[in-house]
């Protein structure tokens, strides 16, 4: 049986690791960096902001640019894309008695839940299990509340460069220094055209990469700082869309069983979740653990499915699809938080962290907290009596003392336990939750996700055929997803071009966006894949399944709006 | 409504789009032309296609070579006799227009694909949210700067004999800082380009190979058009990216588009949907293609095309 992780990808760690290249006085010098516009991100700008009005005499030293942040999306919230049940812990921390909840781009209170298991045409109502119950959250469409959170970031004194990649860490003499950003206008085989814009060396006393799932940088800097924590990290991935509605829906709901499969030999974890936005809009989402190992799954096609469901029919009915996008979230929960979540000059914050609660599928509480204390650590670099070193390790004892510690605790063996297959893990997980997690099973072993060896199945037959109405087949969700990216640019995707065709297969089937497709077949069974690179939309899946995305041209990707 | 139009020429002729858009401007009202670079001799064809006057701005060396910021000191220099100053979509005319945006401080609404009075007023059409609706768009300042997409109007011979006036140009100087030093084309074709064509054959994956776009060339040869692709046959190699028509690529509307071995993904339709009259072969009778073609034939294009090529070159007679 193949393993995707027996091919691994052309990479390495030092392509992106660099010392700054531009002469002195062409380097842009910042105060704090900040890597991505998304909660985490923006967060640690906006304290920054509150830190800087408060400390005056310290800001003067941050420079004239105190703090920069770099988003690669067209702007911030295009790339942002989550359920969102909001816990609003974090938020109310970051923005304080400025903001009330009503203030902020919400869809409102989650008014009430339901949680069904589902078979193919039955829906078993369940009391919510403990993870589950979302009293005293709010519903969001993150891509909104990104641009919210931008607008106070920009308020409070940060400069935002969007469509801005961060290319390669900057190190020198063992510390980071910043990030050089990528380059634009390259045609496919790398040569200049008319518009090249080289990038630029950023440098910063402190950056912190705040870049989201499958962050680029972030597992560059794991690797050369040997920052990995006891697990390896793996990842679910999320399928979403939004759809107009005729009739509002007046409850979240979340849906276990059907359409994955629940026996053991498959791996298959997940569940979809249908939330409304307002009396006219619902999102309903799909989330698969990308530790599957059928290669013939396809997370795209099952939510196509689940939509025909007589029960999300019904929800659905009259409506019509607005957008769609796609996202991994990391799962592989406390064992697998970075350790330490600094390194000389650098901060890892929010989901490229990997902090994320996977039962109670929330995280973006985590990763405006994270940022909140990494900016109050980068800081400290700047007060007197304080060394760099002293002020980026108090980060790890301030996240220590937080709720994300003791949450993630709480919850450190649940997402393993569901590898005992669907009805046993439940089992173990609710007992687990409602001891608080002192019921211990032991600390189960974790893989990565490209280490499960791949079984072919017939599932992909079951797939329902794109009526364009209710279900949608790949490109036009890619289309959906407003990704408008410049064909004529570097392939920005590594894997392994020659590969059997079972990992191919996988691939092809794995990725929403239709990047991957199944080549010429070889004589000795191996078969080429063929990529459309500019159909990515950046989910990061196929860093988890034995590839390697890295960032392409700034302003590539979606356009997320509503995700 | 007084409209002037930048009748964009390359070395003595008009782009049909700029033409396209005199017509439609000669009928909503008075409408002159501006052309820039190139003797008077080149008026009677302006006047043909609806021009009561045309400007001509010649004489000077600089004025030759397609630069944007000599023409915006041109058009600059016109602009305040005039509601509206209008462009059709070019490489040259979106930097000319820009830039008489900034110098004017005036407003400027592009990709629009028609235009109307309302009342007195002007009202702009331009697609939005990935061509899946209109929108109507105004100006708030005047002159109203439109820029227009690539066949949004057909050029129509209307008008007769134009009064031409010959502009006194007065260059600034940052203007005359940029000089042409070569000018190259990247992919020399024959025939008309993909932005111009009546007609366009256009091949996808379908055609199998890329030996296979021959097909494509000899009936778009046959019918005097030009040859498009997709996206995936250009990722794939098979042919240059300067004849991607679709999202990321050119957005056209010929007369005619046959459309070989395309599926008809959503990517390439919204940049050839607004074509007169489409064509599909394609054997897959479930491709999406088939639900907007005016005409669908299911069958191999390998037998088909070459078929129809004959019968147009006999119809021909060439």
């Amino acid at each position: 049986m193949s393993r995707a992780s027996n091919f691994p990808p052309p990479f390495s760690t030092a392509e992106f690791v660099a010392e700054p290249t531009d002469p002195a006085d062409e380097r842009i010098e910042v105060g704090i960096l900040v890597v991505g516009a998304g909660p985490a991100g923006l967060a640690c700008a906006i304290r920054l902001g509150q830190l800087i009005e408060e400390n005056p005499d310290v800001a003067e030293r941050l420079g004239e640019v105190p703090v920069a942040v770099l988003e690669k999306g067209k702007q911030p919230g295009s790339h942002l894309l989550s359920g969102a049940v909001v816990d609003p812990r974090g938020l109310r921390r970051l923005l304080g008695s400025r903001y009330r909840m009503e203030d902020l781009p919400t869809f409102g209170l989650v008014p009430a839940e339901s949680v069904y298991v589902l078979t193919r045409h039955t829906a078993l109502p369940i009391p919510p299990p403990p993870p589950m119950r979302n009293h005293g959250n709010w519903i969001f469409s993150l891509s909104q509340l990104g641009r919210f959170l931008a607008e106070r970031a920009e308020e409070g004194g940060a400069l935002i460069l969007p469509e801005t990649s961060a290319q390669k860490l900057l190190a020198l003499h063992g510390r980071v220094v910043g990030v050089r950003t990528g380059d634009k206008g390259r045609n496919r085989d790398g040569g200049e055209l008319g518009n090249f814009e080289a990038g630029s060396d950023l440098v910063a006393k402190v950056t912190v990469l705040a870049e989201g799932t499958q962050g680029h940088l972030t597992g560059v800097a794991l690797d050369r700082f040997g920052l990995r924590g006891d697990d390896p990290q793996v990842w679910e991935l999320g399928v979403k869309e939004v759809w107009k509605v005729a009739r509002p829906l007046d409850r979240i709901i979340h849906t276990l069983g059907w359409p994955l499969r629940t026996g053991k030999r498959y791996r298959e974890f997940g569940g979809s979740f249908i939330y409304p936005m307002g009396e006219d809009m619902v999102t309903i989402g799909l989330v698969v653990g990308l530790d599957y190992r059928d290669a013939s799954l396809s997370v795209h096609d099952l939510l196509q499915e689940l939509k025909t469901h007589p029960k999300i029919r019904r929800i659905l009915a009259g409506g019509e699809r607005v957008a769609w996008g796609a996202k991994t979230i990391p799962s592989g929960g406390f064992h697998a938080l970075p350790s330490p979540l600094h390194a000389p000059g650098l901060l890892l914050c929010g989901d490229a962290a990997g902090m994320v609660n996977i039962p109670r599928l929330k995280g973006v509480h985590y990763a405006i907290e994270s940022g909140r204390l990494a900016a109050e650590a980068a800081f400290r670099a700047f007060q007197r009596g304080e060394t760099p070193a002293s002020a980026v390790a108090s980060y790890d004892a301030a996240v220590r003392d937080s709720f994300i510690w003791s949450d993630l605790y709480e919850v450190r063996n649940m997402r393993q336990v569901f590898g005992h297959g669907f009805f046993v893990g439940g089992a173990l997980a609710s007992a687990m939750t409602v001891s608080k997690g002192r019921v211990e099973v032991g600390k189960l072993p974790a893989e990565p996700d490209a280490d499960q060896p791949l079984l072919v199945t017939d599932r992909d037959v079951s797939y329902p055929a794109p009526d364009g109405k209710l279900t949608f087949d790949k490109l036009s969700s890619v289309f959906a997803s407003g990704n408008k990216t410049r064909d004529d640019q570097p392939n920005h995707i590594r894997i392994e071009r020659r590969v059997p065709k079972e990992v191919a297969q996988m691939w092809a089937h794995m990725c929403p966006a239709q990047v991957y497709e199944i080549g010429a077949e070889d004589a000795d069974g191996t078969v080429r894949v063929e990529l459309a690179p500019s159909n990515c939309v950046q989910c990061g899946a196929i860093t988890a399944k034995g590839g390697r995305l890295t960032p392409p041209e700034g302003g590539s990707g979606p356009e997320y709006t509503v995700t | 409504m007084r409209f002037l139009v930048f009748a964009e020429q390359h070395e003595g002729e008009f782009v049909k789009n700029s033409l396209g858009v005199l017509s439609k401007a000669a009928s909503l009202g008075d409408a002159d032309a501006v052309v820039v670079g190139a003797d008077a001799g080149l008026a009677p064809e302006l006047g043909k296609h609806g021009a009561k006057v045309v400007h001509v701005a010649a004489g000077d060396d600089t004025l030759a070579p397609p630069l944007p910021q000599p023409r915006v000191d041109v058009i600059a220099g016109l602009a305040p006799d005039y509601d509206a100053v209008l462009f059709g979509q070019s490489v040259l005319a979106a930097d000319v227009a820009a830039g008489l945006a900034a110098r004017l401080d005036a407003g400027l609404n592009w990709d629009l694909v028609d235009v109307e009075l309302q009342d007195g007023e002007l009202v702009g059409k331009r697609p939005a949210l990935q061509d899946s609706v209109l929108v109507e768009v105004g100006w708030k300042s005047t002159p109203a700067l439109a820029l227009f997409r690539s066949g949004a109007f057909d050029p129509k011979e209307s008008g007769g004999e134009p009064e031409v006036r010959d502009v006194d140009v007065q260059l600034e100087d940052f203007s005359t800082k940029v000089k042409m030093v070569e000018q190259a084309h990247a992919e020399e074709s024959s025939g008309p380009s993909i932005e111009d064509a009546d007609v366009i054959v256009a091949g996808g994956r379908g055609l199998g190979s890329p030996d296979n776009f021959t097909l494509a060339e000899d009936l778009a040869k046959a019918l005097g058009g030009a040859v498009g692709a997709t996206r995936a046959v250009v990722d794939a190699g098979w042919y240059p990216y300067s004849a991607q028509i679709g999202q990321t690529g050119k957005t056209v509307s010929p007369k005619l588009y046959v459309a070989l071995g395309i599926s008809g993904a959503i990517q390439h339709k919204v940049g050839m949907q607004s074509s007169g009259t489409i064509v599909a072969i394609n054997k897959d009778p479930n491709a999406p293609i088939f639900e907007f073609s005016d005409l669908g034939v299911v069958g191999d294009l390998h037998e088909i095309a070459p078929k129809l090529t004959e019968l147009v070159r006999a119809r021909k007679g060439s």
